[in-house]
């Protein structure tokens, strides 16, 4: 009987757990006068949260910020920004629901996000019908872009560099400054981010000259990556890549580790975590990865102390990526002069904005992240890439790179 | 050759776990005809107590894996007397228990994932690091003691179950649980101290497990295999869970290192398929006599 209590108990706190979790949804920051409404979203909950948090505070954090200095100027106008963000969950599903929502009922002027390339390529009729850019954060996919059939999606945008620049990067670096000359690959096959990365690294690195020795795969989930990895060690490799996200990079690595491998690793942009290194040990001792940006550069630096005066936390990839989105949506109303999704959209084609450096408060203007020129296809061009090496328990950023496309 | 040889090392770490897996899978089936698939979240949570034991509390290793041992046995018991007894009580039909079960584990892993959170934690390295080198070979220092500890706990099991008195209670109340219990063998004793047992191994197994990997929510997705391997080897027998765990640990392990990792699980389960269909009750299973 008391435990039937405690099950009622369970399930009235479940409920009211799911309530509030649902209602964190929407937080407007409603005001009078001129406001443009700027969208977000991204998952709030779910495996993904830790990142959706980190986008939707910065984005409420810098919407503060730019309507405490008086708004953005349109036209000669000051318009406060109303910032509006919803939780998709990471579903793809609920992402379609989030931005028709954004678009039709909140009459928001931009969207930006969402993170992952699963969420934006099913928004991209939305955007085009109705004539409402989005600009995407750390969806690196292609497809979020350009369609099938070569066609540039109108409206999609994102201030990250795709998985082909971030292959061709990892090639590089692995062939002309690391001088390795044969790579095995060990690659989530259901995974499309992962399967995409290793093609593209696959088809540079053979292009420069060197030769991939081991493709081998394993399914999501997966725990065990001994057998794969024995076929690895037989295939001798210069060097291991592993374009894989970074728990199932922690595991592998540690898995090669046991069974003697020494090789060094190389991966991309799913590697970057505040627990990658806690998970792996000293697995991942010497190996490099290619990230968005370098956390503990000069240009960082005065927003991510503000976010952690303001949060107590440190800000993740994620924080900065929204932080460049929103800068060049800003940056395209100003030059607009408008508020109106279709005119945000031409200026956002001419987008050239130069990094910011950290002083003077450019990061309000400025990408933290790199020089983002929007190209023919709606992604930065030339983008930096910055590799980062493991030393310890530290990711040392290494150099960056902004290769020719 | 080399690389043979080290797959061979690669599958027989895998199938000494799904032994212990297994084992516990078969022992309950022996006396209660049905699979308890609730097996999966117990070893779940034999990975979790082994872990706070040493990480927040401090304990050696050794002592860790005997509080989850203790934990897990105790989680089990309670399992059969809050969810299967009352079942049981009232002669339901198998298929309520295979429902009560799957029920059960969903709510000790929702449970889990709301209270500690699907974030997957790691054990603290206590046999070193490094692998043991021999040769060209690679053998994983976990991997090494896991496979003891493995070995020990089912050769105890097998001496208990074939040498004592209560063992032989469990394997008559296997064999007929009416006659037995006319003989004077409590079954409700007999079905506590199974459940005990098989909590016990599932304790162990959840922390070899949890050094060899990490310790997530999910853990107990897993058991679908030693599910597997019991049937394979002849569900209720010990000895058939034992080889068919190994031979299944061997057999994923050469499809994806000679093949692909994408056939590994087709190929395990055209095999079971296969031996259902060939030979139903299994390699060592001898339809419904010496079960246990």
């Amino acid at each position: 009987m008391r435990l039937r209590t405690f099950g009622i108990a369970l399930l009235v706190a479940s409920i009211a757990l799911a309530g509030s979790l649902a209602l964190v949804g929407c937080a407007g920051s409603g005001s009078s006068g001129n406001t443009v409404k700027i969208g977000w979203f991204g998952p709030l909950t779910g495996d993904s949260a830790l990142w959706g948090q980190a986008e939707f505070n910065t984005f409420k954090m810098m919407a503060d910020d730019y309507n405490a200095a008086g708004g953005i100027d349109v036209g000669g106008k000051k318009y406060k920004i109303e910032a509006i963000g919803y939780d998709d969950k990471g579903d793809s599903t609920e992402a379609v629901n989030v931005a028709k929502r954004l678009i039709t009922q909140d009459k928001v002027s931009a969207i930006v996000g969402p993170q992952g390339s699963g969420e934006a390529i099913p928004i991209v009729p939305i955007a085009n019908e109705n004539k409402i850019p989005v600009v995407a954060t750390t969806a690196t996919n292609p497809k979020v872009t350009v369609a099938d059939d070569g066609s540039v999606n109108p409206y999609m945008y994102r201030a990250c560099f795709t998985d082909p620049y971030q292959g061709k990067v990892a090639a590089f670096y692995a062939f002309q400054k690391l001088g390795k000359k044969s790579a095995a690959i060990l690659m989530t096959i259901d995974d499309p981010y992962s399967a995409g990365l290793s093609q593209y690294f696959k088809e540079a690195f053979e292009k420069l000259g060197g030769k991939v020795v081991e493709e081998v795969s394993f399914t999501s989930g997966e725990k065990d990556f001994r057998a794969p990895l024995t076929k690895i060690k037989a295939a001798k490799p210069d060097i291991i890549f592993m374009p894989n996200y970074y728990n199932d990079v922690a595991l592998s690595a540690r898995q090669a580790r046991d069974l003697g491998i020494d090789q060094v690793l190389l991966g991309g942009d799913g590697w970057p975590s505040e627990n990658l290194i806690e998970l792996a040990g000293n697995a991942l001792e010497g190996g490099y990865f290619i990230n968005h940006l370098d956390f503990d550069g000069a240009a960082a630096k005065p927003f991510r102390d503000e976010y952690k005066t303001k949060y107590q936390k440190n800000a993740e990839l994620n924080s900065y990526m929204v932080h460049d989105a929103l800068v060049m949506v800003i940056d395209a109303i100003k030059r607009a002069k408008s508020i109106k999704g279709e005119d945000i959209k031409k200026a956002l084609d001419t987008c050239d904005l130069q990094a910011a450096t950290g002083a003077n408060g450019d990061t309000m203007t400025n990408p933290i992240t790199g020089h983002i020129k929007i190209g023919p296809n709606h992604d930065p061009v030339g983008k930096t890439a910055w590799l980062t090496k493991i030393i310890g328990p530290d990711m040392k950023f290494q150099e960056s790179f902004a290769a020719e496309e | 050759m080399l690389q043979f040889v080290q797959q061979l090392v690669n599958g027989l770490s895998i199938g000494s776990i799904y032994a212990l897996m297994a084992v516990g899978y078969s022992l309950v089936y022996s006396i209660m005809n049905f699979s308890n698939f609730a097996h999966g979240s117990v070893i779940m949570l034999g990975a979790y107590f082994g872990f706070f034991a040493m990480r927040l509390l401090g304990l050696p290793f050794a002592v860790a894996v005997l509080v989850a041992a203790a934990g897990t046995a105790l989680v089990a018991v309670v399992l059969e007397r809050l969810a299967y007894k009352p079942l049981r009580d009232r002669k339901a039909p198998f298929l309520y228990f295979i429902i009560t079960a799957m029920g059960a584990s969903i709510f000790i892993d929702n449970f889990v994932i709301a209270t500690i959170g699907p974030t997957p934690k790691m054990y603290p390295d206590v046999f070193g690091q490094g692998p043991i080198i021999l040769g060209d070979i690679a053998i994983g220092r976990v991997d090494l003691a896991m496979f003891a500890i493995s070995a020990v706990c089912l050769a105890a099991l097998i001496v208990f179950i074939d040498h004592t008195r209560l063992g032989k209670a469990i394997q008559a109340t296997a064999y007929n649980m009416k006659a037995s219990a006319l003989m004077g063998i409590n079954p409700s004793f007999v079905i506590i101290l199974v459940f005990a047992i098989g909590g016990a191994l599932a304790g162990i197994a959840g922390v070899l497990y949890g050094m060899k990997y990490q310790v997530f929510p999910q853990i107990g997705a897993i058991t679908l295999k030693s599910f597997i391997a019991a049937v394979f080897g002849g569900l209720g027998s010990l000895p058939g869970a034992l080889l068919g765990a190994l031979l299944l640990g061997l057999i994923e392990t050469f499809v994806s290192g000679y093949l692909s990792t994408q056939y590994r699980d087709l190929i395990a389960f055209i095999i079971l398929i296969a031996m259902l269909v060939v030979r139903p009750s299994g390699i060592m299973g001898k339809s419904s006599e010496d079960k246990a």
